[in-house]
């Protein structure tokens, strides 16, 4: 798993000491680094340096984290990776709502930040009209609106079928349980309506032949959502 | 005494008239009948039958209408049936002296009737009092919140009195507060009474001067309110404070007495009830106090073991790089990651136990099914438990909790980690997960196969930095079973050690599956698969 030699991260994070982590290790990695110690010129260097990536503390002091990230998502697509203190389940949300791409709690470890980084530049890179999105065994023909696990055919409802589209087609990436419900519901759907994500991921995880105390492809993240794991492709 | 007379016989006030008219109307038609009955011979015994009305309206009605009832009786008596008939003329002067012995016998009569009647009255208003005050002191020992009390009190006060009432209590060192004003039912427009300033500013002298004031006591009696303060051996709590319509002075002095028995009673609960306030705060200084030694302990030992191993490995590898072998450097950086580790965990559980104790927890109630967190917890404890082979026996339908997650998630990552921490390499952990559907419960097992938690320890292993003497050896804090009984409670759910049949230990847990009442909103949508 070689992520694309070089690529521009641009790491927005008060504390010199994480910056200098980063630093050290990303670049040892082969990614070209970025640093700023505040959000204001953290939106300002966004538009001047034009990272691939953005690894963003929603701690900052002055302009918050939310702030930078609703202002770079006003003219910009790149990739955001929060990183946050582990406690605050809502921020975390708000910013994978917000346009966040992933998110990383503090404290973490390298292999984790680096994997999110690959996976999120995969992601961007990857075209996303491709028809057939294929993990090991399991197959989803988004244009046939077929699903094959190990060969044989997988019979979803309508609706496990579109959240198992969502999820696969964002492989890797977490989908907070409020965009799982506006891309699959629509927009008549309440917050409070989570439990009907539970029953249907259960069912869906039963039709994959998933045991669902070790997941191979639907991944609980508690309190967020959930994120379809690219470690069985 | 005779104040209290007055005070009952005054509602009888509006009953005297028609009291008059009933006894000129026994009286006549006693009259007729005596008459009719040709009786009119035999005076002594109509004399005497005369008497009960007299009688009668002492007993009923008081001293004046059986006055009044011997007055008439008398004339009726001499119009009838002394000669000459239906005249007042009396024929023989003797008569004369029949007359006014028998209204002497019968004033007499009547007042020592009457007499009895008020005593009767007095007893039955005293027993009233008693029974009021002994309702008052009765409810005021059963409550333990001093607002629950304070409103209390003035309904109390208000229903006893039939007048609005409020509790004043000092508000830190300077203002009074209206503590409660419940306006007594029948006068809604007396809603609130006590608010005003004027009634603050008496309310305040009162509590200073620690004297009765108001309607009906020496000091400011055009105040429409009568004031008494609430007062113990040692010092002076609040103000007891009663609107008073226009009455009487002697009503007036009897409510006093009366309002003076319920500020004593008032005076004696609020005591009580800052006394146990005041110890219950004693015992959580106290209880603070030992867990900040045991948290300072704790802290220094289990913050400084991993910071020396962190510090002396980083420091080694800087200073003496070139020394070391490729697999040195390796096994000192792994040590600064698990001594860092190690840190992080402590600061979670400080963290955990710092909110859960400080009440800042806020459940943040979702449907979550069990099997979904047992396996975001394997995911985690994974990492640390490669030699322990975890078995999970999970109901065939999903089972719902409404809960908070996250937290349901750190109950069972600190279960299962004791439960590996606590059990030797290669040995099984098995987590089992039933619902009883009949009583609305999940329970969840975790047994292992460890070394045991001796009975006398197998609830205190619960409580805040208790460390089991027989597992000094093993690193932690004593915060996480803590925490996890914390997280469970809020949930209204238990958690107890058991042993477990295999040897080891099995926690059980068990909580609520529905709160308040919330069903599972979840039926078959009955869709078609494609």
């Amino acid at each position: 798993m070689n992520g694309p030699l070089g690529a521009r991260i641009l790491v927005i994070d008060d504390e010199p000491q994480i910056r200098k982590l980063l630093k050290v290790t990303l670049q040892a990695h082969q990614f070209e680094l970025h640093e700023c110690g505040d959000g204001e010129e953290g939106v300002i260097q966004a538009s001047i340096v034009h990272p691939d990536l953005i690894i963003l503390d929603l701690g900052l002091p002055g302009m918050s984290g939310m702030e930078v990230l609703r202002r770079i998502r006003e003219w910009s697509q790149v990739p955001i990776i929060v990183l946050t203190a582990k406690d605050q389940e809502g921020d975390k949300i708000a910013a994978l709502d917000g346009g966040a791409d992933d998110y990383v709690t503090k404290p973490f470890g390298m292999g984790e930040l680096v994997a999110r980084i690959r996976v999120a530049l995969r992601h961007v890179a990857k075209t996303t009209d491709e028809p057939i999105l294929r993990f090991g065994s399991l197959t989803v023909d988004l244009a046939q609106r077929q699903v094959e696990l190990e060969g044989t055919l997988v019979k979803l409802t309508p609706t496990e079928y579109e959240m198992l589209k969502v999820l696969a087609s964002n492989a890797g990436k977490i989908i907070t349980q409020r965009q799982l419900l506006q891309q699959v519901w629509g927009g008549h759907h309440h917050e409070s309506d989570s439990h009907y994500l539970r029953v249907y991921v259960g069912h869906l995880r039963k039709k994959l032949n998933e045991d669902p105390t070790n997941p191979r492809y639907i991944q609980t993240e508690p309190g967020i959502g959930y994120r379809f794991l690219l470690s069985a492709e | 005494m005779s104040e209290r007379i007055k005070k009952e016989t005054l509602p009888s006030h509006g009953k005297r008239v028609p009291a008059y008219v009933w006894v000129t109307l026994g009286v006549t038609l006693l009259t007729l009948l005596l008459h009719a009955i040709g009786m009119s011979g035999d005076l002594v015994n109509v004399a005497l039958i005369y008497l009960f009305p007299v009688l009668v309206s002492a007993v009923y009605w008081g001293m004046g209408p059986a006055v009044y009832a011997a007055s008439f009786s008398v004339i009726m008596f001499d119009f009838f049936f002394v000669p000459p008939y239906l005249s007042f003329t009396v024929e023989d002067l003797r008569y004369l002296i029949s007359f006014v012995v028998y209204l002497a016998v019968a004033i007499l009569t009547a007042s020592l009737a009457g007499r009895l009647r008020q005593q009767l009255e007095m007893v039955k208003a005293r027993e009233a009092t008693t029974n009021s005050l002994y309702a008052l002191s009765r409810q005021m020992t059963a409550i333990t919140d001093l607002n629950t009390l304070l409103v209390n009190i003035a309904t109390q006060v208000s229903l006893t009195l039939g007048k609005p009432a409020a509790v004043y209590l000092p508000d830190g060192q300077v203002d009074l507060l209206v503590t409660s004003s419940p306006a007594s039912t029948s006068e809604g427009e007396k809603d609130g009474w006590g608010d005003g300033e004027s009634e603050i500013a008496i309310a305040k002298w009162v509590y200073h001067h620690g004297q009765i004031a108001g309607k009906g006591s020496s000091t400011l009696r055009e105040s429409p309110g009568l004031y008494v303060p609430l007062r113990t051996e040692e010092q002076i709590h609040g103000v007891l404070a009663v609107s008073m319509d226009a009455g009487e002075v002697h009503e007036q002095q009897e409510q006093l007495r009366l309002l003076e028995a319920c500020g004593g009673l008032a005076a004696g609960a609020i005591a009580r009830v800052k006394l146990a306030e005041e110890a219950r705060l004693a015992q959580i200084t106290a209880e603070s106090e030992r867990i900040r030694t045991a948290l300072l302990d704790s802290v220094s030992h289990e913050l400084r073991t991993p910071l020396t191993a962190i510090i002396g490995s980083a420091t080694g590898l800087l200073e003496n790089d070139a020394l070391f072998t490729p697999e040195d450097r390796r096994e000192l950086t792994g040590n600064i990651r698990d001594g860092a580790l190690r840190m992080n965990r402590l600061v979670t559980n400080l963290l955990g136990m710092v909110r859960l104790e400080s009440g800042m927890l806020q459940l943040n109630r979702k449907w979550c099914d069990v099997g979904d967190i047992i396996s975001v917890v394997l995911t985690q404890v994974r990492g640390f438990s490669p030699h322990r082979n975890i078995q999970v026996e999970l109901p065939d339908d999903p089972a719902f909790i409404y809960g908070d997650e996250v937290l349901l998630e750190q109950v069972l990552v600190n279960i299962i980690s004791n439960a590996i921490k606590y059990s030797p390499d290669e040995s099984r952990i098995v987590i089992t997960v039933t619902s009883d559907k009949s009583l609305s419960q999940l329970m969840i097992w975790v047994a292992d196969q460890g070394i045991g938690i001796p009975e006398a320890e197998r609830t205190r292993i619960f409580d805040k930095f208790y460390r089991s003497e027989s597992t000094q050896h093993v690193t932690g804090t004593g915060l996480g079973l803590a925490i996890c009984k914390g997280i469970v409670e809020v949930h209204g759910g238990t958690i107890v050690a058991e042993p477990n049949p295999g040897g080891g230990t099995r926690m059980r847990i068990n909580i609520p599956m529905e709160a308040h009442g919330l069903r599972f909103p979840y039926s078959e949508q009955g869709e078609v698969e494609e």
